[in-house]
């Protein structure tokens, strides 16, 4: 035991008749064991943040003019954006892989008189979304649909 | 006991409210059976050398789910551990996330509250007449509940939920898996009020889906799977609620 949970964790509305010592975190978390993979997942948060305030400047230099958006496009040829893409790249996949693996679980028995798919079916549907909607986006973005 | 067997240490978290400010470690080293679960050595050094170690215990078969504490760092039924697979030190502890009474003895108060919290019976508007005859099931509407209704409530799964340790109110796995069994059995008319209370002050969706609480089960009863699936219907619950005035459960 290493680290102290809440001071309120589990604990019952009323205190009980005797005194208590603080309830303590797994020794393992957040980094040992099985929590590693999900504080992983929790942290990639912080790269959609980042990505979204990337966006966000990119948008905003549409707004001043041609000039400010080749400097943007120039910026991001920078191997420090690369390298990041390339992280978040891969943060992405890592949160797609996950979040597709619990997915089926997540399903109810039944909506009304309707059950769900198996779950291998589910599982394949999602890759195949997933790949179907990289591939369009990949196509738009190429110049393939808009010149 | 005789020479020449197989000896472990085990080291345990002790805690007297009336004497330590913290809780503490004390190593036992022991002669151990080759057969013995982790509960075995426990009863050993409380009967043979230390009688003022605390610790719950009762059916020895894994069903009661008294005997809950963290080994080697995990969540464990100690009766259910076969001892051989620990190398020559084993840590014990109490259970994680929950206030210590004593030693191993942790505080369930504060489980049984939740427990209760989502009406873990069958809900009627109406109970039927006994010359009406037993309510029939058949066996594909017991399949929906079925695996949520193995839960024995060893609290192992609070004691591995990072959700549980840090937001106080989040009602937890066991409760919302047994309050879910509760709301798929084709009995049962409660679920609107139960998803009240997943909607509430201890909502469902605290849960991250850390799935953690699944991996430690020791029944198999895949309460993150509960949890989530109960999201989804207290969601559906109150967008049907916004257009239909009698709500949109059964």
């Amino acid at each position: 035991m290493s680290r102290n949970a809440h001071p309120h964790a589990m604990a019952p509305s009323k205190p009980g008749r005797t005194r208590t010592a603080p309830p303590q975190l797994p020794d393992r978390f957040p980094f040992g064991g099985r929590y590693l993979a999900y504080t992983l997942f929790d942290l990639t948060g912080i790269l959609y943040l980042l990505l979204g305030l990337l966006v966000l400047c990119a948008v905003w230099s549409l707004g001043s003019g041609e000039a400010s958006w080749n400097a943007v496009l120039e910026r991001h040829r920078n191997i420090f954006y690369l390298g990041f893409h390339a992280i978040a790249l891969a943060g992405l996949i890592f949160v797609g892989i996950r979040f597709f693996g619990f997915f089926p679980k997540a399903q109810p028995p039944r909506v009304g008189p309707l059950k769900p798919p198996p779950k291998g079916a589910i599982l394949v549907g999602l890759y195949a979304l997933w790949i179907g909607v990289t591939v369009c986006l990949s196509i738009v973005l190429a110049g393939g649909v808009f010149q | 006991m005789s020479d020449g067997q197989q000896k472990k240490t085990f080291v345990i978290t002790r805690f007297d409210p009336d004497r330590d400010d913290a809780p503490r470690k004390q190593a036992y080293e022991i002669p151990v059976h080759p057969d013995w679960k982790v509960l075995d050595a426990l009863n050993f050094i409380k009967d043979e050398i230390d009688a003022t170690l605390s610790h719950r215990w009762s059916c020895r078969m894994a069903v009661c789910g008294s005997c809950g504490m963290m080994v080697d760092g995990e969540p464990r039924l100690t009766c259910k551990e076969a001892l051989d697979q620990y190398g020559d030190t084993v840590d014990v502890a109490p259970l994680a996330n929950f206030p210590v009474v004593r030693d191993l003895v942790i505080e369930a108060d504060g489980f049984m509250e939740k427990l209760t919290s989502v009406k873990p019976w069958i809900i009627r508007a109406k109970e039927l007449a006994v010359e009406e005859g037993p309510m029939r099931q058949s066996p594909g509407e017991l399949e929906e509940f079925k695996q949520f209704s193995m839960c024995i409530n060893c609290m192992l799964c609070y004691s591995a939920c990072p959700v549980v340790a840090n937001e106080p109110e989040f009602i937890g796995p066991a409760a919302i898996a047994l309050g879910h069994r509760y709301s798929l059995d084709s009995r049962d008319e409660g679920a609107a009020e139960r998803n009240e209370v997943f909607r509430g002050e201890g909502t469902v969706f605290s849960c991250s889906f850390a799935n953690e609480c699944s991996e430690v089960c020791p029944k198999h009863v895949d309460p993150a799977a509960a949890v989530n699936q109960a999201k989804l219907n207290a969601a559906i619950d109150w967008a049907t609620s916004l257009v239909l005035s009698r709500g949109g459960s059964k």
